[in-house]
C-alpha cells in the first residue's frame, strides 16, 4: 500500500514531465519563429523545428506508453516507471545538445537550461540516477564542444547574438566547462537532498495514514462486538419490561407503572442507538457488499411510504419529483432504500409543523442525482463540516430533538461512498437544508 | 390452548416470553440449546416451536429447523423463528420465509420482542396449522 503511493506520485510525476515538454515544445517553436521571421536573425530554423518535432514525437509515444500501461494493473510499475524517467531525461539531454549545438554551440546561453534537467532528474528519480544523468549531460556536452572545436562537427554561429566566435577559445571553454559542470553536480546535489527529505515525508505520511486505518479497523470491530453483546442484553431487559408495563403480570400502581415506563422508554432508545452503531461498524468492517441492478423508484417510493404518516402528522407537504428516464441502478438495495428513508426522516424530524420537504431524482447521464430538500431548522454554517461525522450532531438539532444517535448521517456517507457515489449538504439556518446524493447506474 | 416448546438459550427472554403466552392460557415448555430442543420437540410433540437462531452456535437454530422440517413426522409443527441476525449479516429475511431451500420455518420474529407482536403471531400459525 505504501508503495502503490509512492508508484502513483512516480506516475503522476512523470504526466507532469509530459505536460512540461508540451509547453517546451511550443515554448521553442515560438523562439525559433520570432527569432527567425519577426526578428530576421539567420538561424539554422530547419533543424530546430525538426528537433521540435522529434520531442513532439516521442513526447506522444510515451503518453501512449504510460496510459496503457498505467490501465492495466501491473506488478512492477515502479519499476518501468522508473525506467521511463531516466530514459525520457536521456532524450531530453540529447535533445537539448542538438538543440544547441545548431544554435551556437558554446555561445549559446541556453546551455544552462541543463539544470532544469537536473532539477527534474532529482524530483522523479534516486541520487544515483540524478548524478548520473548529471554526468551524461557533461559527456554530451564535453562531446559537442569538442567536436565542434576540432571542426568534426561544423560550429552554427549565433551571429545575431555574439559578435564573434568563442567555440574555438581555449580559456573561454575551459571557464565555461568549470561553471557548467560545477552548476549541474551542485544542482543535483541540492534538488536531491531536499527531494530526498520530501519522499522521506511522504512515506512517512503514508505509512501514519496506514496504521490509522489499521486502528479504525480494529476499533470498529471492537464496537461491533461490544454492540452486539450489549444488545442481546438490551433485548431480554426489554423483553423482561414490556409484559409488566402492559399489564400482563397483572395491573400496577400508577407510580410503579410510570418508573417501569420510563426504564421501558430508555432501553427502547438504547436498543436504537446500539443498532445504529452496529449498522455503522458493520458496513466499515464488510470489504465488500452484495450489489445488484433494483428500481430506484421502487426504492425511493418505499422510503416515502416509511415516512408519510409522520409528515402528514406534522402537516408537512412532500413533494415527489422522479425524472421520467430513472429506472434501475446498480447496487445494495436494502443500503440505499434504507439511506433515504433515513435522510427523509430526518427532514421530517427537522422541519416545523405546515413545512415542506421535496425529493427529486434526476437523470445524470452515468450517475443519479436524488435530491432531498426541506424548510426545517438548517444547519449553521460553521457546523456545515462536521455534519457528516460520527456522533457528531448539530447545535439547533440537539434543542430540537434531545435523543438522536448522531450516527444517521454518517451510516449515509458510508453507503454512498460504498458505492462510489457522493454525498454533501447546502443548507442555511432557519430557512432548510438540501442533502444531495449522486450514485453511478452501473 | 396449546403448547408451546421455546427454545432459546437466554433464560431472561424465555421467562418473559413464558409469562406472555401463559397469559394467554398456553402452555409453555421450553429447552435451553439445539439438542435439548430436538429432543423435546421430539418426546412432547408440541403444538408450536419458537425457536432462537444463535445458541450454542451462530446458525445452531437452523440445524435444528432443518431437522425438523425434513422429517415427515415432525414437518407440520410450526416453526416461528427469532432472530437478530440481520445486525449480524444485514440479511433480510422476509423475502425467504417459508422458503423451503433457504429457511425452513413459518415465520420469524426480530429480536426485541414486542408483546403484542408475539401474541399475534404465535395466534396465526395456531389458526394456520
Amino acid at each position: 500500500m505504501v508503495d502503490l503511493t509512492l508508484q502513483s506520485g512516480l506516475v503522476e510525476r512523470i504526466y507532469w514531465l509530459i505536460r512540461l515538454r508540451w509547453i517546451a515544445i511550443i515554448g521553442l517553436s515560438l523562439t525559433v519563429l520570432f527569432v527567425d521571421k519577426i526578428f530576421a536573425i539567420p538561424i539554422y530554423a530547419f533543424p530546430l523545428y525538426a528537433i521540435a518535432g522529434i520531442l513532439s514525437i516521442y513526447n506522444l509515444i510515451f503518453l501512449v506508453y504510460l496510459n496503457s500501461i498505467t490501465k492495466i494493473k501491473i506488478a512492477n510499475l515502479t519499476t518501468i516507471a522508473n525506467r521511463i524517467a531516466n530514459i525520457q531525461i536521456s532524450f531530453d539531454l540529447v535533445s537539448l545538445t542538438a538543440l544547441i549545438h545548431f544554435s551556437g554551440g558554446i555561445e549559446n546561453p541556453f546551455i544552462f537550461y541543463f539544470i532544469f534537467h537536473m532539477i527534474i532528474a532529482s524530483i522523479l528519480l534516486s541520487r544515483r540516477a540524478s548524478f548520473l544523468q548529471a554526468t551524461f549531460a557533461t559527456v554530451l556536452f564535453i562531446l559537442m564542444v569538442n567536436l565542434e572545436y576540432h571542426n568534426i562537427l561544423p560550429h552554427h554561429c549565433l551571429k545575431g547574438f555574439v559578435p564573434f566566435t568563442l567555440h574555438n577559445n581555449i580559456l573561454y571553454i575551459s571557464g565555461v566547462y568549470f561553471v557548467f559542470i560545477s552548476t549541474l553536480y551542485i544542482a543535483v546535489y541540492m534538488a536531491t537532498s531536499i527531494s530526498k527529505r520530501l519522499r522521506e515525508r511522504e512515506k512517512t505520511l503514508a505509512e501514519a495514514n496506514l496504521l490509522l486505518e489499521e486502528k479504525d479497523r480494529i476499533k470498529s470491530e471492537y464496537v461491533l462486538r461490544v454492540s452486539h453483546d450489549i444488545k442481546e442484553h438490551l433485548s431480554a431487559i426489554q423483553g423482561c419490561l414490556e409484559p409488566v408495563v402492559e399489564g400482563i403480570t397483572g395491573e400496577l400502581n400508577p407510580k410503579q407503572r410510570d418508573l417501569i415506563r420510563r426504564a421501558d422508554e430508555r432501553t427502547e432508545k438504547l436498543l436504537y442507538f446500539v443498532r445504529a452503531l452496529l449498522e455503522i461498524s458493520r458496513i466499515k468492517l464488510s470489504k465488500h457488499i452484495e450489489m445488484d441492478y433494483f428500481s430506484l423508484k421502487n426504492a425511493v417510493d418505499n422510503a416515502l411510504n416509511f415516512i408519510e404518516t409522520k409528515a402528514k402528522d406534522k402537516g408537512i407537504s412532500l413533494s415527489v419529483n422522479i425524472e421520467a428516464g430513472i429506472d434501475t441502478i446498480r447496487g445494495a438495495e436494502v443500503y440505499i432504500e434504507e439511506t433515504i428513508a433515513n435522510m427523509l426522516a430526518n427532514s421530517v424530524k427537522y422541519t416545523p409543523r405546515n413545512g415542506k420537504i421535496g425529493i427529486e431524482v434526476k437523470d445524470e447521464g452515468d450517475s443519479v442525482l436524488i435530491q432531498i430538500s426541506d424548510t426545517g431548522i438548517g444547519i449553521p454554517k460553521n457546523e456545515l463540516p462536521k455534519i457528516f461525522d460520527e456522533f457528531y450532531r448539530a447545535r439547533n438539532a440537539r434543542e430540537v430533538e434531545r435523543n438522536g444517535t448522531g450516527l444517521g448521517l454518517s451510516i449515509a456517507k458510508q453507503v454512498i461512498e460504498r458505492h462510489k457515489g457522493k454525498i454533501w449538504v447546502e443548507s442555511e439556518e432557519g430557512k432548510g437544508s438540501t442533502f444531495s446524493v449522486t450514485l453511478p447506474k452501473s | 390452548m396449546a403448547k408451546i416448546l421455546i427454545i432459546d438459550d437466554d433464560p431472561d427472554l424465555v421467562e418473559a416470553m413464558k409469562v406472555v403466552l401463559e397469559s394467554k392460557n398456553h402452555y409453555v415448555i421450553n429447552a435451553k440449546d439445539g439438542e435439548e430442543g430436538l429432543r423435546k420437540a421430539k418426546a412432547d410433540r408440541p403444538d408450536l416451536i419458537i425457536l432462537d437462531i444463535m445458541m450454542e452456535t451462530s446458525d445452531k437454530g437452523f440445524d435444528v429447523a432443518r431437522q425438523l422440517k425434513w422429517d415427515e413426522k415432525y414437518k407440520n409443527i410450526p416453526i416461528l423463528m427469532l432472530t437478530a441476525i440481520k445486525d449480524r449479516t444485514g440479511l433480510d429475511f422476509k423475502k425467504e420465509a417459508g422458503d423451503e431451500t433457504w429457511l425452513p420455518v413459518d415465520d420469524y420474529m426480530e429480536k426485541p420482542l414486542k408483546p403484542e407482536e408475539l401474541v399475534s403471531k404465535v395466534e396465526s400459525l395456531l389458526k394456520n396449522k
